[in-house]
């Protein structure tokens, strides 16, 4: 009797000390974190409604005139509209092409682990580095893409510098370097499916594709929903990507929110306006969200 | 509980040590004076030789220079700098971001130290190129001096032009030629549409780019030589869509379009080199690059060609200003004091291929024999009677030289009327002048 409650008062008083102990070493973690994003959060929402240059050091109060010059902007629709060409353009190809792979990969092939890792390498290459690379490839005279079009006789554009092809070879790239991600999250969810599924299939007489598609896609698809809203999120916010390879030209085609957003904050030091741009994305994004979460969750 | 005071204590100092601002000197008993510049690596060893020559001559001063990358970083750092009381005592500044810098009331005013007891006489001061006092400030005040100047000049392969049968001696001395030489140079020798070899490149970049800015710049010149003007004197509205600019803009599109340089992205210095492209707009901060890099054929530096109302080129270069936080404000201005000096400036120009800042330097007899061994950096010293200064826009410079851009890019690039882009550019920039009026 006496032991146990020994034991008890000894680890109720250790776990008070816990508390405090636990409290000081997340100490550096929890102050970085206030600091540098739970911070920025609040003070962006509140120079929304301010002009401010980041040189002085009072912000004037301006009410709502940044979001409605935001709304009248007809640079900013524009933009929007890029960024949903992006969006519309990366999101259902990355998750066609690195479903296909996963599921290749999920199979009895032959160096499987190597070619799972040369799948994934993009995503861990600098977006600087491999801009330039794609810089490279895609250079009208001695580019990789253009000579390998030449092959079948198809004189490629100047990928980077026309205003149609811009955003095309933009997608293509982006698609290229975060598919990695993708293809790992959807092999785990492949590798979740049972085998006896399979089986069952099997013995009723069930080909390939009517296992893929009866079997395969449904039990994936709360790997596809969060892979999906990922994305989503994802696209809308790219930028490094855009910033290196096309600088938003030519003529403007390629450029998206957050370029936008970066040229007002870092460029012309409108923090009040660029900070609207931040809300709205932010609102737009929680928005589709929760009408994927709506629609989609049923489903899944 | 002994333990959690020790834990405390240790994450304290380290908070302490981090935290910590170490204290600037040279631990000889010299004053430190921080320098930032955006020099690329070609100068340094020069900039090194001008800090060491100070040195020797002050020997109560260190001068600590700091490279920062330039463009939109530079100013970046620049702000986070004065905000965090970590600001140098001398940094180099680009024209267009002194107005922030001056509403901030982050630098000096240069006349507080131009009508102090180590000041500059009238004649020290009418001595640098007006245009370049011009470019360095901001509403009639002068906040920064001009280190060196630099402009641009016509690039051309010597041998290139004989092989078509144009003569080296005579560069294109208009517009019209320059355009005709550039056709004619322009080489397509199997017959597939390709052109193996440019006749001239015109720099063309997005303007929403880190090069943007560049594009302008290089653009001014052919809008000044056409009688043209970037923005009226009062600066409540923009000239630039005038005739003049669009005789000027018409001249890259045309440009651009016979020569198909929208399928040529290569860097024009690299296609130079390898002798594919015949003639390039370029400046003086080359000419160290190009004496070991263009050996192998014959090439030259040529004046702007003339528009049709004049001859213009435009000036640059890199301003300092010396910042309020500093703590030795005498010292910095000796520092900058002793560098406009003519021997000085004709040490430095020579030393780096910049251009001096002022007229007296011609008279320096070492720097009168480096011209007669230097042709081509002759062209551009000669040049300077006639380089012109971007008149410093006070409001919204950043966003208006980013509207001539976005005209520049739809004329070439979009291959729209010049005027109705430069017309269209021009209506937001006079929006913008209204609304900084108000």
């Amino acid at each position: 009797m006496t032991v146990t409650r020994r034991t008890k008062t000894a680890s109720n008083r250790l776990q008070g000390r816990d508390g405090l102990h636990a409290l000081l070493f997340l100490s550096p973690t929890l102050v970085i974190f206030t600091t540098f994003v739970i911070f920025p959060v609040f003070f962006s929402f509140y120079l929304s409604f301010h002009q401010w240059n980041m040189f002085s050091s009072q912000t004037s109060f301006v009410g709502l005139a940044n979001y409605s010059r935001m709304l009248r902007d007809p640079e900013f629709w524009t933009v929007v509209k890029n960024t949903l060409v992006y969006t519309l353009g990366t999101v259902p190809l990355n998750m066609a092409i690195s479903l296909l792979v996963a599921f290749m990969l999920n199979q009895k092939v032959f160096g499987k682990k190597f070619l799972r890792t040369a799948f994934f390498a993009p995503v861990i290459i600098s977006p600087v580095a491999a801009a330039v690379i794609w810089r490279w490839m895609y250079d009208p005279n001695f580019g990789l893409v253009n000579y390998m079009l030449s092959f079948a006789g198809i004189r490629g554009p100047n990928w980077l510098n026309e205003s149609h092809s811009a955003m095309f070879a933009l997608i293509l790239m982006a698609v290229w370097k975060t598919m990695g991600t993708n293809m790992v999250l959807f092999s785990a969810g492949l590798q979740g499916i049972p085998e006896t599924y399979y089986e069952a299939a099997e013995i009723d007489g069930a080909g390939a594709w009517t296992k893929f598609w009866r079997i395969t896609v449904p039990l994936l698809s709360p790997t596809t929903f969060f892979i999906m809203v990922m994305s989503l999120i994802s696209s809308f916010q790219a930028f490094d990507v855009v910033y290196v390879l096309t600088s938003g030209g030519p003529l403007g085609s390629t450029k998206v929110l957050v370029f936008y957003l970066y040229e007002h904050a870092f460029k012309f030091f409108e923090m009040g306006y660029a900070s609207a741009i931040a809300y709205f994305l932010f609102i737009t994004l929680i928005i589709l969200t929760l009408l994927q979460i709506k629609f989609m969750k049923s489903r899944v | 509980m002994k333990k959690l005071v020790l834990c405390a204590l240790l994450l304290g100092l380290l908070l302490q040590t981090s935290c910590g601002k170490k204290e600037e000197a040279a631990g000889d008993g010299r004053t430190v004076v921080t320098f930032w510049h955006s020099f690329v690596s070609s100068t340094v060893p020069a900039l090194n030789e001008l800090i060491a020559k100070f040195e020797k001559e002050n020997p109560a001063i260190q001068i600590r220079a700091q490279y920062i990358p330039t463009g939109d970083a530079l100013i970046q750092k620049l702000i986070t700098s004065v905000q965090s009381k970590t600001a140098p005592d001398i940094s180099w500044v680009h024209s267009d971001y002194l107005q922030d810098l001056v509403e901030a009331d982050a630098i000096y005013k240069m006349d507080d130290f131009i009508a102090g007891p180590d000041g500059l006489s009238e004649a020290e001061l009418a001595d640098i190129y007006p245009a370049l006092i011009q470019y360095a400030s901001w509403r009639g005040t002068l906040y920064s001096m001009p280190m060196e100047a630099t402009n641009l000049a016509l690039l051309y392969n010597r041998d290139l032009f004989r092989k078509v049968g144009l003569d080296p001696d005579r560069p294109p001395q208009d517009w019209h030629e320059l355009h005709e030489y550039a056709k004619k140079l322009t080489v397509d020798a199997d017959g597939d549409g390709i052109f193996e070899q440019v006749g001239f490149s015109l720099p063309v970049f997005p303007a929403t780019g880190p090069l943007g800015g560049w594009m302008v710049w290089q653009w001014l010149p052919f809008l000044w030589q056409a009688g043209g003007e970037l923005i009226n004197e009062e600066q409540t509205s923009v000239l630039y869509n005038s005739e003049a600019g669009v005789a000027a803009l018409r001249l890259w599109q045309e440009i651009y379009r016979d020569l198909k340089l929208s399928s040529y992205t290569t860097d024009y210095d690299v296609a130079f080199a390898s002798q594919r492209q015949a003639m390039a707009l370029d400046g003086p901060w080359n000419l160290p690059r190009y004496a070991t890099l263009l050996k192998h054929f014959d090439w030259g530096f040529a004046p702007l060609p003339q528009g049709p109302a004049k001859k213009a080129t435009i000036i640059g270069g890199e301003y300092l200003t010396i910042f309020k936080q500093s703590k030795h404000p005498a010292e910095a201005w000796k520092f900058i004091k002793w560098i406009i000096q003519p021997e000085n400036q004709a040490f430095w120009a020579i030393k780096s291929s910049y251009l001096p800042i002022n007229h007296s330097v011609l008279q320096v007899p070492e720097f009168q024999s480096y011209l007669a061994a230097h042709p081509a950096f002759k062209v551009f010293v000669d040049e300077l009677e006639y380089s012109l200064a971007s008149r410093p826009i006070d409001f919204h410079g950043l966003e208006i030289t980013r509207h001539v851009a976005e005209a520049l890019e739809k004329a070439t690039v979009g291959d729209q009327d010049p005027a109705a882009a430069l017309n269209e550019s021009a209506q937001k920039s006079n929006a913008l002048l209204q609304s900084a009026a108000k």
